[in-house]
């Protein structure tokens, strides 16, 4: 048991709220659960290591923050700075047919559901996953009520400082033929921890476009996931970008619990350094006639590490599943490194699935066509490289989002050594 | 401007060309002609520098500089431009940036200042309707997705945008329509002046009467066996190649198959 957890379960004790009698029950299970190792599968490539004796601040006094909007993107804001709300949730001016909560402004009609939802969608032993499940007093709850198409989406920003950890829960719930976007995003470079856990209940035909950008890098520890449930008929679109750091770890995972539904989900990471990145995905197939196009990209550079590991899981009466997964990487030094795992398991025997990893050759056809142009062959193979990964910002459905985001990523890009 | 001389090249263990020979002056436009097989297409990739095409004998010259000496993005800033039979799809690339890269690396060589964003795109948008592409076109990954005529006018918008000095058009016809393909007649004919040469590479005497080559040459077996003016390529459309001296019947039909 490290030292850092010891610690966590204490004061998991003394958390007192109306969410206590959830915690508790995840408290009893993550005291059964080991501290990962080597040996523990999940966490094979990417060790817990720098966590095990770090001690942080938990009592922060955050201070508000001003947010850089995104532009061409009328978004509804909502700041968390060190796991503190800093966004006062009653001057928000929401649309007809949406209610955000802090847990703190729950009513009692909006603790009840969530009571019953609360670590229902999310993966039942996942240690990091339980931590949050006793720690995180701070989080927001939204819900769109049936048959509301909410135009701006939601942007929820979480600022991570240095020497503190912070612990933050997301509840999203979207009535039937509901329509929302959620906006995940993740900053932070200084030595920290952070978990974040995200539960998101999409009902019978609703919609959701979904982004979380996980931008903690350097020394700011993260681990977290967005967790769905898909009802009947529902859609899904969610686009993921990840850094590495010292310690980075997201979970994405997926479960159809209705027919005919269907995800779309993008990732791309881009590490340098000595960073670290290990993307966990589980599909669940429970139910036939479901679609799922799963596309994960990343560059690695440096003496970073990615680690991919990608699960599809069709049960025995999922017939008329439909089911691709593709990992490719581009890896740009000899010293890069890439552990990735597509796996495919299925029982059931009317299915089409698809899978595959690669690490991605240089396509010099269109490298001779570039040069063939006069663009120099460094310029043309970085134009080539960023193009790997730009190829997915262009499948971002809000245009704003892909604009704003380019840049960004074309600064870290130009940041990743090559050797 | 372009002195061909003599030029054997081969790809792998293959010889295509065996003795080319071909001078092209300023404002001049050459058709090429020939069966499959003939080595027009490797012309083209032998002048632009594709690996794989490695020159036995013989020699290039563009403004009297060494061609086969450059890389290939040296050639193309001297002002070599090879539209291609099959153009390359660049997903993640788009050919607006494409496009500004390409023109900004031969303005830089000549010591030039890069465009600024905005002229480039209002020229480049210029170019895009000239084509009759829409102006989506700009946005979207090079050739990702585009048709065959699509591509094939993508081409020509690159032509009108990097003016070279000598443009080889690899069978720009191909697989058009007729309204695509006075599209690309159009395109390579606003580019016809004193100083900018070309080189039309076709199966077919159509595309010749929307571009007036000044000369038309049969390439067979690697070497040029015929050359005349524009009614050569009426000729040929009327009675194929088999009659034309030194043409093998045999060795064509197998390279064809």
């Amino acid at each position: 048991m490290s030292m850092w957890l010891e610690k966590a379960l204490n004061r998991a004790n003394q958390v007192q709220d109306w969410l206590s009698p959830v915690r508790m029950q995840a408290l009893e299970t993550l005291k059964q659960e080991k501290w990962p190792t080597r040996k523990t599968e999940a966490w094979k490539y990417t060790p817990v290591k720098p966590l095990e004796r770090a001690e942080f601040n938990h009592t922060a006094q955050a201070n508000v923050v001003d947010v850089e909007s995104i532009q061409g993107l009328d978004s509804i804001d909502l700041v968390f700075v060190d796991g503190c709300l800093t966004t006062p949730i009653h001057s928000l001016a929401l649309p007809e047919g949406l209610t955000i909560d802090s847990f703190e402004s729950a009513s009692t009609d909006v603790q009840t559901w969530v009571s019953e939802v609360f670590g229902q969608i999310k993966p039942k032993r996942h240690l990091f996953g339980l931590v949050n499940d006793v720690l995180a007093t701070q989080g927001v709850i939204i819900d769109v009520n049936a048959g509301q198409k909410i135009d701006k989406p939601i942007r929820l920003i979480h600022l991570q400082n240095e020497g503190n950890e912070a612990h933050t829960r997301v509840l999203v719930r979207l009535g039937s033929e509901a329509q929302a976007s959620v906006i995940e995003q993740f900053t932070g470079d200084q030595n920290s921890f952070s978990t974040n856990v995200a539960e998101f209940s999409i009902g019978e035909s609703a919609s959701l476009e979904h982004y979380r950008f996980c931008l903690q890098t350097n020394e700011a520890m993260s681990v977290g996931g967005s967790h769905f449930k898909l009802h009947e008929k529902s859609q899904l679109n969610s686009q993921l970008v990840g850094y590495g750091s010292k310690l980075a770890r997201v979970d994405v995972d997926v479960e159809y619990a209705g027919e005919n539904a269907f995800s779309k989900l993008n990732a791309i990471y881009l590490l340098k350094d000595k960073e670290i990145f290990d993307l966990h995905s589980t599909i669940e197939h429970a139910v036939p006639h479901c679609v799922t196009d799963e596309t994960v990209r990343g560059i690695v550079g440096d003496h970073a590490k990615a680690t991919f590991n990608g699960r599809i899981h069709i049960h025995r009466d999922a017939q008329k599943t439909l089911a691709e997964l593709s990992n490719k990487n581009l890896l740009l030094a000899r010293t890069a490194q890439i552990n990735t795992k597509p796996e495919l398991e299925i029982y059931a025997d009317d299915v089409r699935c698809a899978h595959g990893a690669t690490v991605a050759e240089l396509d010099k056809s269109a490298l001779y066509y570039m040069m063939s142009r006069g663009i120099s062959k460094a310029d043309a193979l970085i134009m080539l490289n960023f193009g790997f990964i730009n190829a997915l910002v262009d499948e971002m459905p809000n245009e704003a989002v892909a604009e704003w985001l380019r840049p960004i990523l074309r600064q870290r890009f130009k940041a990743m050594g090559s050797e | 401007m372009l002195t061909i001389n003599n030029l054997h090249a081969r790809v792998e263990e293959k010889t295509i060309l065996k003795g080319l020979n071909l001078e092209i002056k300023p404002g001049e436009v050459h058709a090429i002609m020939g069966p499959n097989g003939a080595g027009k297409s490797t012309m083209g990739f032998v002048l632009s520098g594709r690996d794989g095409y490695e020159v036995e004998q013989g020699g290039a010259t563009l403004d009297g500089n060494d061609l086969l000496d450059m890389e290939p993005e040296d050639r193309a800033r001297a002002g070599l431009f090879l539209a291609f039979q099959y153009p390359v799809e660049i997903p993640g690339v788009s050919n607006l940036e494409f496009m500004k890269a390409a023109v900004d690396a031969s303005l830089e060589s000549r010591g030039e200042e890069p465009m600024s964003s905005a002229a480039f795109l209002k020229k480049a948008k210029e170019a895009c309707a000239q084509v009759n592409l829409p102006l989506a076109f700009l946005k979207r990954g090079v050739n990702e997705g585009f048709s065959g005529g699509e591509k094939k006018r993508n081409e020509i918008m690159q032509m009108i945008l990097m003016e070279p000095k000598l443009a080889i058009l690899d069978e720009s016809d191909s697989g058009l329509d007729i309204d695509a393909l006075k599209v690309v007649a159009d395109g390579v004919n606003s580019q016809r002046s004193a100083d900018r040469s070309f080189i039309v590479v076709t199966h077919y005497q159509r595309l010749l009467d929307y571009i007036k080559p000044d000369f038309v040459h049969v390439l067979s077996d690697g070497k040029i066996v015929k050359s005349g003016d524009a009614s050569l390529a009426k000729e040929l459309e009327a009675e194929g190649y088999a009659w034309l001296e030194g043409y093998d019947i045999e060795e064509n039909s197998e390279a064809s198959a």
